[in-house]
């Protein structure tokens, strides 16, 4: 049975009619045409369409549109317009952490919160953060490099 | 074709939906919803009406109750927990392991123990630590189970229709016992699902063992713990644990009933026990200990 | 801020890093810069299959074989709505034939009549509404005559349930030597050791499941997917519709990831896909769940090798014989090639007095096997380095010790009767990662049995197709065109799905052409517009269309000032004075190869057999590094999927099903399971590549999986002949397992 659920999507108050039972990753991805967020496993495995719900990271293809009303999602299209949004993802192109790609939205989003939350991870820490994110390109070291060089730039920019 | 699904705002609309309809209770999703996936832009399927419960904010949060006794939310997330101080060691352990970062924020210590997997994580410190499970319905109030006994089976659970689980209790926590084991085995070292793990605690009066226990998960329908077996070392001194391990092994072993792997479960649920009481038999046990 | 350390070097990194695109040219092409891609993909702006629409379009369902072998007794399919369809081997117009052109043309668009293996496409089913689409499957009722199914190599081998490929189950064959008669040689020598070696299914999980969109414009057949080799696609699947090759267009769209797993198998969505099209009319989009791709698409061949080795009372090999086993599947499909080149590759790194190996592709009722990195040679390698070390522990000699006498060098005979024209840079590795590792001393300390570990591997990979094949089969043509206004087009069929290639290539051209990379164009091939460079596989696409580009950037500045806009096409030629006969697989295999070596340091848990990674180091030659930073990458990535083969990643397949189904059964590495890897290189630049580079997608992922398998196999003290081994299994090898697999044959 549909129903009417308002959120907060990238800043801006939005509803959508439908099934509470529909899952936010494919309302994020088919209703309001936000495709940054991929769907890799389904099930909460993978990372590949991790979002912010109320300013943490979850796997959006777990979560059921009835559990989003009246709450906050961010996605890699409202963070990537972020300071330190520009800065992970200059840091992601600049430190080679780039391959296929299809993981990366997720990878982008898991560092985002990461240093919301941690100003001055260090290597291991970074490992942690994006472990619910798997990548088959990389072996991770550039991602992980990546994600040192964008915490340092934000030390410099941001957090000086 | 379709489910009904309630949004309920607070704790009492929730009971009253539970009260007046046959539902299914969806908290973090994390479990449920990967069962009721069907396809990309298809609803999940599920065989009866939801109520979904993720944002109740009666269910959330940790505090001590006026036994000192730590209560946790029925809501509250494998994060909130494993950053919180006052929760014991070791389901901080078990809920720090679970999954990975995206998972721990949705999935609840309520949720983890209404799926009654012998492979979630965070039941293995309850079993341990004599953890009781609150329900609550708004015809009969309250009412407290201990955990070993509000896992009836695989997948069932000692709930009844009209009732939602609201809190876990811990009646004991780091400072009642000496020394702490916990070690998850998981299929890789990070965001995996348990193979097997083992949780046990021991507590001493001078050289006098006071207090033994362990319990596995993972190795059978139900996680496995006997006051029986513990009470092979409760009473005896600390140099006559490695004349008793085998003992403890040997009967341990006899309550695991391991589906797969059954031999690589036993033999690894054997040297971890072993090691973890020679080490506390040597003095060279940590508090805690991995 | 903390004082927390961290032991990031922030100058380093940056400083290895060129950001000015003007500056590019001055640089070479060894200096990292920006993927082209980077941006796009890094704020999620780039667009996969499953991101695009189209107006009118509807969606497809796959309906599969549930059987393991047997006949369709009959399909009823339910009335169906309006604007639904149920697409089968019946809606092939006439003329057109139910096969998919891979190498082979043996594997059917629609199972008709026979079922080889579970997951054999029935047909697909089409419509507006995905719900419907689900309830509708339901609904469809396949009837089948089952019979007795062959699933392993020795099932397929005793032919069980009777032979379904020849007479004998098997698909194809092949039969190499070199040197002297290695029976003669069995009867005489001092010892002959027997050893088998098998490896496991690997599943490629990609981290986009396959997906395609059919459309029809102005009459052509348009195919937009996630895919490696358009022209393969276009190839395989035109006589369907009996129809000119050219009325069906391939576009690749960005590629999530593919490692060889977009190959061939594209073709099995693009050929039914091709069918419904010309019925409907309308556009349809197929999208792989999860669970479908990993238990419905090809893998990576299980591979069982018996080696018989004839060896001195010292231990040293006078002779090796092998026979080489792949389990094929139920089709052919691209299986004999994936056969030829493990044979080519079963002497390793080594060269041995004598040497014979006979390779076998067997039937069986499985889902096909197809390309994955690596494409034959890593089973072929991971079974030579591992009988290597089970020998030198025989002998009582350090692994190392003996691997190192038989290393082979320039000039020496390979199995194919043809030469190694390259300098082997393998001695260089050894210093270089014996050092950074600390190899002998930790080798020696932690000795067998120690519960710690360290392992080394040799291995090597044949660039590009085999023999003369980039010249005689594959025929790659490449297209740059100047514009007026100073920009240059590059048109070759290469796909980018991660490696880096688009960057690559461009980067040669800006190189050549002294011109920023800004300046280089090169979009995502359209088989309408670029000319066919060969496939984007076999680690061909740097070597032979990054050469081709190359050569026609500089015949391109010469003529720069003098015209306007032009464009310069190139052809590969094979080089002159290196044979080879493909009837007979005899002359130079391979001009140009990849060498490796990998240090593997693990440590075993005792109580609970896990395996703690505790060090990877890996040296690479590949000829020259176009872009450090993009080599670097590929490198770690290989060597994460060959850690990933060896150890964690289990797919069983019993009888028939694949039992691991989802991300969360199949066990691929997380940025917790290997620590950062030290990567080095001695590079030996081609004659025939660009600037000297030569092809590593493939060669960073073959040997790893020994080196670690070494390391594990010394840590527990027992001989590992199988991989992958998860916790269990090792704990199983230290409770049963042996110290001495070898079986000496009795005089």
């Amino acid at each position: 049975m549909d129903k009417r659920i308002e959120f907060t999507l990238n800043g801006k108050k939005v509803f959508v009619v439908t099934d509470p039972l529909n899952r936010l990753l494919d309302v994020i991805r088919e209703h309001f045409g936000l495709t940054a967020a991929k769907e890799g496993c389904s099930e909460g495995e993978c990372g590949a369409c991790s979002v912010l719900l109320n300013g943490h990271l979850v796997t959006s293809c777990i979560i059921p549109m009835g559990a989003v009303d009246g709450q906050n999602v961010e996605t890699l299209e409202g963070v990537r317009e972020t300071e330190l949004g520009k800065i992970i993802v200059d840091a992601y192109a600049d430190g080679g952490a780039v391959q296929c790609g299809f993981c990366i939205p997720g990878m982008v989003m898991a560092t985002y919160y990461l240093l919301m939350n941690n100003h001055n991870p260090t290597e291991e820490e970074c490992r942690v953060g994006i472990s619910g994110n798997i990548c088959r390109c990389t072996g991770y070291d550039l991602i992980i490099k990546s994600m040192m060089l964008a915490a340092e730039r934000a030390r410099r920019i941001l957090w000086a | 074709m379709g489910v009904n699904s309630y949004l309920p705002k607070t704790l009492k609309e929730a009971l009253e939906i539970r009260k007046d309809h046959d539902t299914i209770i969806l908290a973090g999703g994390s479990d449920l919803m990967v069962g009721a996936f069907r396809a990309t832009g298809v609803t999940p399927e599920f065989d009866k009406d939801v109520v979904i419960i993720r944002n109740l904010p009666e269910l959330k949060g940790i505090k001590k109750n006026e036994k000192g006794e730590l209560e946790i939310g029925a809501l509250t997330t494998s994060r909130e927990i494993a950053s919180n101080p006052d929760v014991p060691w070791i389901l901080r352990q078990a809920a720090g392991k679970m999954g990975a970062v995206g998972l721990r924020n949705s999935a609840t210590i309520g949720g983890n123990i209404a799926n009654a997997s012998p492979k979630g994580d965070t039941p293995g410190p309850e079993y341990l630590l004599d953890a009781r499970v609150v329900v609550e319905s708004l015809d009969r109030g309250e009412r407290e189970i201990p955990v070993n006994e509000f896992v009836l089976k695989l997948k069932t659970v000692a709930i009844e229709k009209d009732e939602i689980i609201t809190k876990i209790v811990l009646p004991y926590g780091d400072d009642d016992f000496d020394n702490f084991f916990y070690h998850k085995i998981g299929r890789r070292y990070a965001n995996a699902i348990s193979k097997l793990t083992l949780c046990s605690a021991i507590k001493f009066d001078g050289d006098v063992i006071t207090d033994f226990r362990v319990a596995t998960t993972a190795c059978g329908v139900k996680t496995n713990r006997s006051r029986d077996v513990e009470k092979i070392l409760i009473g005896k001194k600390r140099y006559e644990i490695p004349s008793l391990i085998d003992e403890v092994n040997a009967q341990y072993e006899a309550l695991l009933t391991p589906r797969a792997m059954p031999e690589y479960r036993k033999y690894s649920t054997k040297c971890m026990i072993s090691d973890f009481l020679m080490k506390v038999s040597n003095n060279t046990a940590e508090k805690f200990n991995e | 801020m903390s004082d927390k350390k961290n032991n990031f070097e922030y100058e380093e990194f940056v400083e290895s890093f060129n950001p000015r695109d003007d500056e590019t040219p001055l640089c070479g092409v060894e200096t990292a810069i920006h993927r082209g891609d980077a941006y796009q993909k890094a704020t999620g702006a780039q667009k996969y299959v499953a991101d695009l629409k189209f107006p009118d379009m509807i969606y497809a369902r796959m309906i599969r074989a549930q059987v393991v072998r047997g006949k369709i007794k009959k399909i009823t399919v339910p009335a169906l709505p309006k604007g639904y369809y149920f697409i089968t081997e019946k809606d092939i117009p006439e003329g057109g034939k139910n096969c998919l052109n891979m190498i082979a043309s043996d594997w059917k668009c629609f199972a008709a009549g026979e079922v080889r293996f579970k997951g054999e496409t029935i047909g697909l089913l089409c419509g507006p509404n995905r719900e419907q689409l689900f309830e509708l499957e339901k609904q469809i009722k396949i009837e089948y005559i089952e019979e007795e199914a062959a699933t392993t190599i020795e099932e397929g081998l005793a032919c069980k349930g009777g032979a379904f490929v020849n007479d004998n189950n098997i698909h194809c064959q092949l039969k190499l030597e070199m040197g002297d008669n290695v029976d003669e040689i069995f009867k005489t020598a001092p010892h002959v050791f027997e050893d088998t070696i098998e490896t496991g299914y690997q599943e490629h999980l990609y981290l986009e499941t396959n997906g395609m969109i059919v459309t029809k414009e102005n009459n052509k057949y348009i195919l937009y997917g996630s895919l490696q080799c358009p022209f393969y696609v276009r190839k395989s699947t035109y006589t369907l519709l009996n129809i000119p090759i050219e009325d069906v267009v391939v576009r690749q769209i960005s590629t999530g990831g593919a490692f060889g797993g977009k190959e061939h198998f594209p073709d099995i969505l693009a050929g039914p896909l091709l069918v419904a099209e010309h019925k409907i009319g309308k556009p349809i989009k197929l999208i792989f769940q999860r669970e479908e791709d990993i238990e419905y698409s090809v893998k990576r061949h299980p591979s069982k090798i018996v080696f018989k080795t004839a060896t001195d009372d010292e231990g040293n090999i006078l002779a090796m014989d092998s026979i080489v086993y792949y389990n094929v599947g139920g089709y052919l499909a691209s299986s004999y090639v994936v056969l030829q080149r493990g044979c080519f590759h079963i002497m390793g790194c080594y060269k041995f007095p004598s040497a014979r190996t006979r390779g076998y592709g067997v039937a069986t009722n499985c889902y096909p096997s197809c390309a994955f990195r690596g494409f034959g040679a890593p089973q072929a390698i991971f079974a030579i380095e591992t009988h290597m070390s089970h020998l030198a522990k025989h002998f009582g000699i350090e692994p190392l010790q003996y691997k190192k006498k038989y290393l082979i060098k320039q000039g020496d005979t390979t199995i194919t009767n043809g030469k190694v024209v390259e300098e082997v840079q393998c001695p260089k590795m050894i210093e270089q990662l014996t050092e950074a590792s600390d190899y002998y001393r930790k080798a020696k300390e932690y000795g067998y049995g120690s519960y710690k570990g360290i392992g080394i591997a040799f291995y090597n990979h044949g660039g590009a197709f085999t023999g003369n094949g980039e010249s005689a089969i594959i025929k790659g043509r490449v297209r740059l065109t100047k514009n007026a206004n100073g920009t240059v087009d590059i048109f070759c069929g290469q796909t980018e799905m991660g490696q880096g290639i688009n960057t690559a290539l461009r980067k040669i051209a800006a190189v050549t052409l002294g011109i920023p990379m800004s300046k280089v164009n090169f979009n995502a091939p359209d088989t309408s517009i670029v000319p066919d460079s060969g496939p984007t596989a076999a680690s061909r696409s740097t070597m032979v269309p990054g050469y081709l580009i190359e050569k026609a950037a500089i015949e391109m500045k010469e003529r720069w000032n003098s015209e306007d806009s032009f464009s310069v096409e190139r052809q590969y030629q094979h080089p002159e004075g290196y044979p080879w006969d493909q009837a007979t697989f005899q002359g130079y295999a391979y001009l140009g190869y990849g060498w490796g070596c990998a240090i593997v340091e693990v440590e075993v848990d005792k109580r609970t057999s896990e395996v703690h990674i505790k060090g990877v180091w890996s040296s690479h030659d590949v000829g020259n590094c176009i872009d450090k930073r993009i080599v670097h990458g590929q490198v770690n990535g290989g060597i994460a999927q060959g850690i990933g083969w060896a150890s964690t990643e289990l797919i069983q397949n019993i009888n028939g099903k694949f039992k691991e189904k989802s991300m969360s059964d199949y066990i691929v590495p997380t940025s917790m399971d290997i620590p950062e890897q030290k990567v080095f290189f001695a590079n030996s630049p081609y004659e025939w590549g660009p600037y000297g580079a030569k092809g590593m997608g493939e060669l960073v992922f073959n040997g790893v999986g020994a080196a670690y398998i070494d390391a594990l196999s010394r840590a527990i003290n027992r001989d590992i002949s199988k991989i992958p081994v998860p916790s269990e299994y090792v704990c199983d090898h230290v409770l049963h397992g042996t110290n001495s697999c070898l079986i000496e044959e009795k005089k």
